[in-house]
């Protein structure tokens, strides 16, 4: 009932809902993030085997996430699921210096997807707590976005899930570049 | 402080000495439990040596987290190996006493004694800790959070407070039900050894009820190894786990490390494996790794040895970690190998393809056993728009089981019950009962639980009447425009569906919710589910996706296979008009070039045809059929019979 109640308030001031898919190499901190921002509370993370949907709200905007876990064998069950989403998020461990390569390799094979060719990409340069992660701007020349996307809007956000940190501008700057389109 | 565990002004308050003394069972009760299960890889620390890196026999931490309270910390210093004074036979006995003489002098003997060990004994635990008496009370303190199996009680779901109330209920139920199988035992001529049997009664419908009402915990171990016949496994495979641990070398050797392809996947989800279980947690303020994780890494790459067409998969970490909290090492790797070929057979290969049979057989098993719900997750609707408007020739028929091939959006859910045997998806206990049940049963009995869960939250599937207008505008006849309109809305009850079957498992605290309302129930018809039925229906699954990834190979994807027709018919058009132009002129020698063009357009246009006759042919005759019938009104008669029995016993019994 009170979902019904919201959906009326957010009809009458132009609330929004969007699917966004969350992506990234395994023990990036997706699942934490996304508990972290339903819940504000940190879950003790394990490998999310399948995946976990929450709706999220802030401000007007539902947005709808799908935490999408698995190591690499796993990604072809779910890579074709994902048609309508609205927004890509790439969490990616900035401290793990040694995957950065696979990481960056897996964002471009899933942009490069016909169903992400309208997608605004967000790319969380995580665990910006861990000493020695690499700083948002170092994660973002090492993606090289600007030389390589032409189609989507993309931005590198630091965060850290367990404060919470980056979380909410990452999500307003999300609601912010697709409220035109 | 800490030494007075006994406090009884806690619990006698109130009701007096009764509330006393059951308690004091209670918690014993439970403090064996909780030893029991991880007993064994404490004291068989049979690899220790094959490997460099710190052993497994019992440490201080291996000890510690079994401490459920403050009062079990002193039978645990001083009883750490089973002494039969406190052993849970000695309870169940209590309990009988209880039952049948109905007098509380007794037990307050007995609790009057155990009171005086306690304080006797209490110095001796203080000295016990006396090196770190901080962190004795942060284990002392965090223990009561923790279950028998020293997972944290408290979840998203479930709060402490729920868990203790359903708990305490629960609790009493596990000794019913162990006092029943004692006597089973017993009855049976097998000895009750020291609370670890190892030999079990011959399979029967009684021994199977028993089964699904829940194995001891403490005799878990045992029984699945006895009821997957691993003992035989074991017998023929003498020495592979060890020549496996020496072919694993040295883990700390950075060469030999790098020689091992699945360790680094291994490596990231070792800590990430049951965090909220005591047992593989670090201890406070130390680096060192726990043996739990030790074992686990073990077992894993071990695996990856053993079976290089699986090596890791994501999920086997879970079903490694469940195994090692009931028997050792050794077991828990061939359990291992047995659940992953026998019970999910290529579940976790790499190419993943028996998840997507045994999602393919779950859909069908719940279009068969819950139409209702299938109507929801595939409304029939969906189908007929989907192919109105393409120019195949395929006939909705054979489309009917194009589902098996696209699995529907909700196995992306359910695909992970099956990986992880419901570890993680459903409280601890629950999943426990399943694995009884899977390992007596087979694995028809995972998809028999996946059908209860599903009845179980039917209603809330069904009774969202937003979620039914959307299906009706999803069904509304598409222009462009509604068909855009009508994919959010698909998103929006996708949504509402996977919120539910989500988060509805988590809430099954109770396994009798899943056996007394559904699995017990035989007028359900999911419950006519058998291991033959899911034979056969894998198979089936199996052959159907082989056509289907065949054709689609074959054809290319629909929209490039209409693009072809259309050109190929367009080509042929054109060349015909052509040649009868040509035929009437009788002018054919000039025209080879278009000749050949024609011919091959001709083949192909054939083949094409071919393959959606034989696409017709061979799937429309194959609509899978669930066995029905007699076999099952026999079944339901004799099990009416057996309950009008059983309510005659126990009226009986409530008269005397």
């Amino acid at each position: 009932m009170g979902n019904s109640v919201s959906k009326a308030l957010g009809k009458l001031f132009g609330s929004r809902e969007m699917k966004i898919l969350m992506l990234g190499l395994d023990n990036a901190g997706k699942t934490t993030i996304l508990y972290k921002l339903k819940l504000n509370k940190i879950k003790t993370s394990a490998p999310t085997v399948g995946f976990n949907v929450e709706t999220v709200s802030y401000k007007n905007v539902k947005f709808n996430m799908w935490d999408v876990g698995g190591q690499e064998r796993l990604r072809p069950l779910w890579r074709h699921y994902f048609p309508a989403t609205t927004a890509l998020i790439f969490v990616i461990d900035s401290h793990d210096k040694d995957r950065l390569n696979e990481a960056k390799e897996e964002l471009y094979s899933i942009i490069s997807e016909k169903e992400m060719e309208n997608v605004v990409l967000l790319v969380w340069a995580n665990k910006q707590d861990l000493k020695g992660a690499l700083k948002p701007q170092e994660v973002s020349d090492f993606l090289q976005l600007g030389n390589n996307l032409k189609n989507q809007l993309w931005c590198v956000v630091g965060s850290n899930a367990l404060t919470g940190q980056g979380l909410v501008e990452g999500l307003s700057w999300i609601s912010n570049n697709t409220a035109k389109k | 402080m800490v030494t007075n565990g006994g406090d009884p002004l806690r619990f006698s308050t109130g009701d007096g000495i009764d509330i006393l003394a059951s308690k004091e069972k209670f918690i014993n009760y439970r403090f064996k439990a909780v030893r029991s299960p991880s007993v064994p890889n404490f004291h068989e620390g049979n690899y220790k040596n094959l490997n460099s890196s710190e052993p497994i026999l019992a440490s201080p931490i291996a000890a510690q987290p079994n401490y459920e309270s403050d009062r079990d910390t002193e039978n645990l210093v001083l009883n750490s190996e089973h002494d039969g004074t406190n052993s849970l036979i000695d309870l169940y006995r209590d309990e009988i006493v209880h039952e049948n003489k109905d007098s509380n002098d007794s037990e307050e003997g007995e609790i009057f004694t155990r009171k005086e060990e306690e304080i006797e004994n209490s110095s001796e635990v203080e000295q016990a800790f006396s090196g770190s008496p901080s962190k004795l009370v942060s284990v002392m303190d965090n223990a009561e959070h923790f279950d028998r199996y020293g997972f944290r009680k408290q979840n998203n779901f479930i709060t402490e407070g729920v868990y203790n109330k359903w708990w305490e209920g629960y609790s009493q139920y596990c000794i019913r039900r162990k006092h029943k199988w004692v006597m089973l035992l017993e009855k049976s001529g097998l000895s009750v050894d020291n609370d670890m049997p190892t030999r079990f009664p011959p399979r029967s419908e009684k021994l199977k009820r028993y089964v699904r009402k829940g194995i001891p915990a403490e005799w878990r171990g045992n029984a699945w190894w006895y009821f997957v016949r691993g003992q035989e496994k074991l017998n023929k495979n003498k020495d592979v786990y060890e020549k496996l641990l020496v072919k694993m070398g040295d883990l700390n050797d950075e060469q030999q490390r790098k020689k091992l392809i699945d360790l680094d996947v291994i490596e990231r989800d070792l800590n990430r494996t049951f965090p909220d279980n005591i047992h593989f947690q670090k201890e406070q303020f130390q680096n060192k790794e726990p043996p739990m994780i030790q074992s686990l890494r073990r077992v894993l790459v071990a695996f990856s040895l053993y079976n290089p067409k699986i090596g890791y998969c994501q999920s086997m970490n879970f079903l490694a970690g469940l195994l090692l909290l009931f028997m050792d090492e050794e077991r828990a790797f061939w359990m291992l190998v047995i659940i992953t070929s026998r019970y999910l057979p290529g579940v976790h290969n790499v190419n993943l393809e028996g998840v997507n049979i045994d999602q393919g057989v779950l859909m069908l098993c719940i279009k068969e056993y819950l139409p209702e719900i299938w109507e929801y997750i595939y409304p029939k609707q969906k189908l007929e728009n989907q192919h109105k408007h393409d120019s195949l020739n395929i006939s909705t028929e054979v489309l009917k089981n194009e589902f098996l091939f696209k699995l529907p959006p909700l196995t992306l859910c359910t695909a992970s019950w099956f990986m992880s045997c419901f570890i993680g998806i459903i409280p601890i206990e629950t999943t426990l009962r399943i694995w009884d049940c899977l390992f007596y049963e087979e694995s028809h009995f995972l998809f028999k639980a996946s059908l209860a869960i599903f009845k179980l939250c039917e209603q809330d599937i069904i009774k969202d009447k937003p979620l039914h207008k959307t299906l009706g505008q999803y069904t509304l006849p598409n222009s462009n425009r509604t068909s855009r309109y009508s994919r959010l809305s698909q998103d929006d009850y996708d949504m509402e569906i996977f919120q539910i079957i989500q988060s509805f498992p988590k809430r099954i605290i109770d396994p009798n919710d899943i056996f007394e309302k559904i699995i017990f129930k035989k007028r359900i018809a999911l419950n006519r589910l058998d291991q033959q039925e899911i034979d056969r229906c894998r198979k089936y699954v199996s052959n159907q996706r082989l056509k289907y990834k065949n054709y689609k190979d074959l054809i290319g994807d629909q929209e490039s296979l209409k693009k072809t027709t259309n050109r190929m018919n367009n080509n042929i058009n054109i060349i015909n008009n052509n040649n009868i132009t040509r035929e009437s002129n009788n002018n054919n020698n000039s025209n080879n070039n278009n000749n050949n063009t024609s011919s091959a357009a001709e083949s192909l246009m054939k083949e094409i045809n071919m393959t959606n006759d034989l696409m017709n042919d061979t799937l429309s005759s194959e609509v899978y059929g669930f066995k029905k019938g007699l076999s099952s009104v026999h079944w339901n008669n004799s099990i009416k019979e057996r309950v009008k029995q059983m309510r005659r016993k126990r009226e009986k019994d409530y008269q005397t």
